[in-house]
C-alpha cells in the first residue's frame, strides 16, 4: 500500500475524501499505529479549535452590533454614543470614535493576563451581583435570584433588586430591566440564556433627590432604555405573561 | 421586501457565526467585534450587490475576510501599540473558563501568517468545505489544502506535547 501523504490524511480528517479513499484509510487505521496517531493529532487540532471558538456562538451579541440590524425606525432610539457595554469591557465604549486597533502582538497578549486581576477586582464593589464568564457579564447571587423569582406585579419595596419591565427580545430571549437599590445604585438589562442572565448593559443611576428608587421602570437611565428599545419586539409582558414566563423558566 | 431589508434580516441569525469567524481572524474580543461592526456596515451598504440565490453566510464571510485583510494592510502602514487599558479583554475571555491549552492554541493561531490563518478560520473553525473556502478566497482548492496542511502542522506543534 502506498504511504498516505499529509494532504490525504488531512482531507480524511476534514471529511473531504471520497468514500473509496476514506474506506482505504479506515482499513489502514486498523493495523497502522503511526497512521492512527497522525489522524488523532490532526483531529485534536480541529477539536481544540472548535472548543476554543464555539463558545462565541453562545455569547450574547453586544447591543452595538445587534442595533445595526434593527429596522431604521428603531435605530433612531439608539443614542449616538454607545451605552456602557459590559460585553466588550470598558474600553469598548470609546472604541467607535477612535481608530480600530487590531492584532495584539503575542507579548501584549501575555501581558494582558496581568490585567485580569484588575478586571475582577473592578467588579467586586457589586457585592458579587455580577460575574464574568467568557468575556461577558452575567448576573450572580441576589441579582440572579431576583431575576429568577421576583415579579414586577408583586413588588417588594424592601428588596435590594427591583424588577422593571419584562419582554421577549427580538433575538427570542426574555429580558428584564432591573434596578439595584443598594448603593451604588445601578440599573441594567438582563437577558436570559443557557449560561444565566447575561447583562448587556448596566449603568449608574442618579437617585431622584431625597427619593428612593421604588419605581424601577421610571428610573431607567437612557442607555438602559435604549438597550430596551433596540430589543423590544411587540409589547412588554403584563402581569399574567410575566408569571407564565417565570413558571416556564424564562425560556 | 427590498434587498436591504432582506440582507438586514438575514444577518441577524448569522451574527453569532460572524462573531466566531471574526474572533478566529482578529483574536481579541473587542477587535473582533470591531471587525463585525465594519462587516455589518459594509454588508448593509452593499446589500444591492447580494444575489438572493447566493448563500448570505458565504457572502458576508467574504466581506469579513476582505475587511480583515483591509485592516491588516492599514495596520501595516501605521503600527499602533495597544493602549494598556484596553488589553485585558481577550485574556478575560480566554482565561476565565478555558483550559490553558486552548489559550495557547489561540495565541498560536494569532501568530500564523494571514494566508494560513484565514484558511484555518474558514475551514476548521467555521466548517466550510475546502471548495467553499477556495471559492471565497478566490484561490485553487489545492492552495487551500496546502495552506491548511502547513497551518495545521504549526498548530499541532503547539499541542504536540499533549497528544
Amino acid at each position: 500500500m502506498n504511504p498516505i501523504d499529509d494532504d490525504t490524511l488531512q482531507a480524511y480528517v476534514d471529511g473531504e475524501l471520497d468514500a473509496a479513499s476514506a474506506a482505504r484509510i479506515d482499513a489502514a487505521l486498523a493495523h497502522d499505529d503511526v497512521l492512527a496517531r497522525r489522524v488523532r493529532q490532526a483531529r485534536v487540532v480541529r477539536a481544540q479549535l472548535r472548543a476554543a471558538f464555539d463558545p462565541v456562538l453562545d455569547e450574547p451579541v453586544p447591543v452595538r452590533l445587534s442595533a445595526l440590524l434593527q429596522p431604521p425606525s428603531a435605530q433612531s432610539t439608539t443614542p449616538a454614543t454607545s451605552p456602557v457595554t459590559l460585553a466588550g469591557g470598558h474600553g469598548a465604549t470609546h472604541r467607535r470614535t477612535t481608530h480600530r486597533r487590531w492584532f495584539v502582538p503575542g507579548a501584549a497578549l501575555a501581558a494582558s493576563v496581568a490585567l485580569l486581576a484588575v478586571a475582577f477586582w473592578w467588579w467586586q464593589p457589586g457585592g458579587d451581583l455580577v460575574r464574568m464568564q467568557g468575556g461577558q457579564s452575567f448576573a450572580a447571587g441576589a441579582l440572579t435570584h431576583a431575576l429568577d423569582k421576583a415579579l414586577a406585579s408583586e413588588p417588594d419595596a424592601h428588596a435590594a433588586v427591583a424588577i422593571g419591565l419584562s419582554f421577549r427580545s427580538n433575538d427570542g430571549r426574555i429580558c428584564r430591566t432591573f434596578v439595584l437599590r443598594t448603593p451604588p445604585a445601578r440599573a441594567g438589562l438582563a437577558c436570559h440564556e443557557s449560561a444565566g442572565w447575561a447583562l448587556p448593559v448596566l449603568s449608574a443611576v442618579t437617585a431622584p433627590e431625597g427619593g428612593e428608587l421604588r419605581q424601577a421602570a421610571s428610573a431607567l437611565p437612557p442607555e438602559v432604555q435604549a438597550a430596551v428599545d433596540a430589543r423590544l419586539r411587540g409589547n412588554v409582558f403584563d402581569a399574567r405573561q410575566e408569571r407564565a414566563a417565570r413558571d416556564a423558566g424564562w425560556r | 421586501m427590498n434587498s436591504s431589508d432582506a440582507v438586514r434580516e438575514g444577518l441577524i441569525p448569522l451574527l453569532p457565526r460572524l462573531r466566531r469567524l471574526a474572533r478566529a481572524l482578529a483574536g481579541q474580543v473587542a477587535d473582533a467585534d470591531d471587525l463585525v461592526q465594519i462587516v455589518l456596515e459594509r454588508a448593509l451598504a452593499r446589500a444591492a450587490q447580494w444575489q438572493p440565490d447566493a448563500a448570505l453566510d458565504k457572502w458576508v464571510f467574504a466581506i469579513a475576510r476582505n475587511a480583515w485583510r483591509d485592516e491588516l494592510r492599514a495596520r501595516g502602514r501605521s503600527q499602533h501599540l495597544f493602549a494598556p487599558e484596553e488589553v485585558g479583554e481577550m485574556a478575560a475571555d480566554r482565561a476565565s473558563a478555558q483550559p490553558a491549552q486552548q489559550l495557547e492554541l489561540a495565541m498560536a493561531l494569532a501568530a500564523l501568517p494571514p494566508d494560513h490563518r484565514e484558511v484555518v478560520a474558514l475551514v476548521l473553525v467555521e466548517g466550510l468545505s475546502y471548495g467553499e473556502a477556495a471559492e471565497l478566497l478566490d484561490v485553487p482548492v489545492g492552495t487551500v489544502t496546502s495552506r491548511l496542511a502547513r497551518a495545521r502542522a504549526t498548530l499541532q506543534a503547539h499541542l504536540g506535547k499533549d497528544t
